[in-house]
């Protein structure tokens, strides 16, 4: 938190506007944690418009959860593309190349991977707030509001029904208040069975070639001889990891950062590795990248945060 | 010795090999079958990720590979033709092996597709369960350009699925969807950055 005159921490009104504030962000947190259990204990059905970097799909959905065991099918129109999970095994049928996709992951789902979680510790970066009700899909909704602090983090807006807490709206916004990715549901209904059936796939994947990505190697804890040595405010060191990557033939180190919410990697290529990320920005949906050349080393930060705060984590490196 | 047969397999695909080098390569993939699977198996993890296996139009890739293979032992031949054309012969027997290649990958690959996976199976038993074919990674270009983008987007996206083990809810946004038809947008940056500073 910004340093501040003790004359105005000592004053009644402050201290009411900082205890009422924290009420309301605890408030806001139970709505959060009713929001991510309802997105993945209810069963439903609807559609739902996913907006990011100015192209929409429009996606439907059929969500089942029996006995804790869940999946769901989303499928999409253009292109025709179709997501089918059961719990952690997922099947992305794409049509247009002819192809599967299996995978072994959780959080395929847009839906589901674009919402935030709640801790207390995110108050000192993040202003939490409840905001005037509305209405989303013809259904009340609680609109909730996390607000950067600063201009190193991306921000939230949710919309979530009264009666259930499932995200009816969510937007995920840039340092400077713009919509950098959203997910509006046009039409839900959270009342009907939804059977077994319901999340087979209806692509015939005859003739479609099957990929299935190597699994994850367990990364190894390791002793990572890199910081980066300026950081923005409340963003510590979560992990610090040496693993194999797909591609490389020596082990990639990678450090985490994270404030509670966001989340920023730093990727250390081994200096024998040839290079095969070119210096400056990207950009792949609502995450921004980084790469330089360190002392010969290829060092890339990836995370779903504004360009600033990739170039700065990553341009501050230095070996330990 | 196979690392060096492996380099030197990477260099043929890559097009870092002399003529001479690419030569006597071919001619070890003729007596070596070990040698060419391998060759077979860089040029199929290659060429499916960067898209060549997956396109639309995939008869126009085999025509272009029909054709290229085809013409293989003419660019042979103009290996020793004058020193005028040389330097068209090289790319040529490139494309042409690493075509012949190609055309097994695809076959391989539908080969697996039919045996291994049920057309609208259920996710969890009918998973390929012997010879599967493992994709070296993640990502499916879509955009690409006889450039290319300014990063590679196979390396990017290995970087966005690392991430996303570690990351919290708000972390994993948007992975999964952007990770098939992944393009990467290469961005301006210094004209229109200002440093932002913090406590």
């Amino acid at each position: 938190m910004a340093l501040m005159p003790r004359s105005l921490v000592r004053s009644p009104l402050l201290l009411l506007t900082l205890v009422g504030g924290h009420a309301m962000a605890q408030e806001a947190g139970k709505w959060i944690d009713r929001m991510n259990r309802a997105v993945d204990e209810l069963n439903y059905r609807g559609t739902f418009v996913h907006v990011i970097d100015g192209t929409a799909e429009i996606m439907n959905i059929v969500h089942r959860n029996v006995a804790g065991n869940s999946g769901e099918r989303i499928s999409s129109e253009a292109p025709r593309r179709e997501i089918v999970r059961e719990n952690d095994q997922v099947k992305w049928i794409l049509p247009d190349q002819k192809l599967v996709l299996l995978e072994t992951r959780k959080d395929v789902s847009p839906l589901v991977s674009a919402l935030p979680s709640y801790s207390a510790d995110l108050e000192p970066h993040y202003e939490i707030n409840l905001r005037a009700a509305t209405r989303i899909a013809n259904r009340p909704a609680q609109v909730l509001e996390i607000k950067p602090r600063d201009e190193f983090r991306y921000g939230y807006l949710l919309w979530l029904d009264q009666e259930t807490a499932m995200p009816l709206k969510s937007q995920l916004m840039d340092e400077r208040g713009r919509t950098v990715e959203q997910i509006l549901f046009t039409e839900i209904d959270m009342a009907s069975d939804v059977a077994a059936s319901d999340l087979e796939p209806t692509i015939n994947t005859t003739g479609f070639s099957t990929l299935r990505p190597p699994d994850l190697v367990p990364s190894l804890a390791a002793n990572v001889p890199w910081r980066a040595s300026a950081v923005p405010g409340g963003f510590r060191l979560s992990a610090a990891t040496q693993s194999p990557m797909p591609g490389s033939k020596y082990p990639v180190e990678h450090l985490v950062y994270s404030d509670g919410l966001a989340t920023v990697s730093v990727f250390i290529e081994d200096p024998k590795t040839k290079a095969e990320v070119n210096d400056g920005f990207s950009k792949v949906g609502s995450t921004n990248t980084f790469s330089l050349t360190l002392r010969g080393r290829k060092v890339t930060a990836v995370g779903e945060v504004p360009r600033q705060t990739v170039r700065t984590i990553a341009s501050s490196l230095v070996a330990e | 010795m196979t690392e060096q047969i492996n380099d030197q397999i990477s260099a043929f695909i890559d097009d870092e090999l002399s003529a001479e080098e690419s030569a006597l390569l071919v001619r070890r993939f003729e007596r070596e079958p070990n040698v060419r699977a391998r060759a077979l198996r860089y040029t199929m993890i290659g060429a499916a990720l960067r898209g060549e296996l997956l396109q639309p139009h995939s008869s126009m890739l085999r025509r272009r590979i029909t054709a290229a293979l085809d013409g293989a032992v003419t660019t042979t031949e103009r290996l020793a033709a004058p020193r005028g054309s040389a330097r068209y012969a090289r790319p040529l027997l490139g494309l042409g092996i690493a075509a012949a290649v190609a055309v097994a990958a695809i076959g391989t690959l539908r080969l697996v597709n039919e045996a291994g996976v049920a057309p609208n199976g259920a996710i969890g038993g009918t998973v390929l369960a012997r010879d599967q074919v493992v994709a070296p990674s993640y990502v499916v270009p879509q955009d690409a350009t006889p450039a290319g983008p300014v990063t590679s987007p196979i390396r990017l996206t290995n970087y966005l699925i690392h991430h996303s083990e570690y990351a919290s809810g708000l972390g994993r946004a948007s992975v999964s969807s952007n990770v098939v038809g992944a393009t990467v947008e290469p961005m301006p940056t210094q004209a229109e950055d200002t440093e932002l500073q913090w406590h």
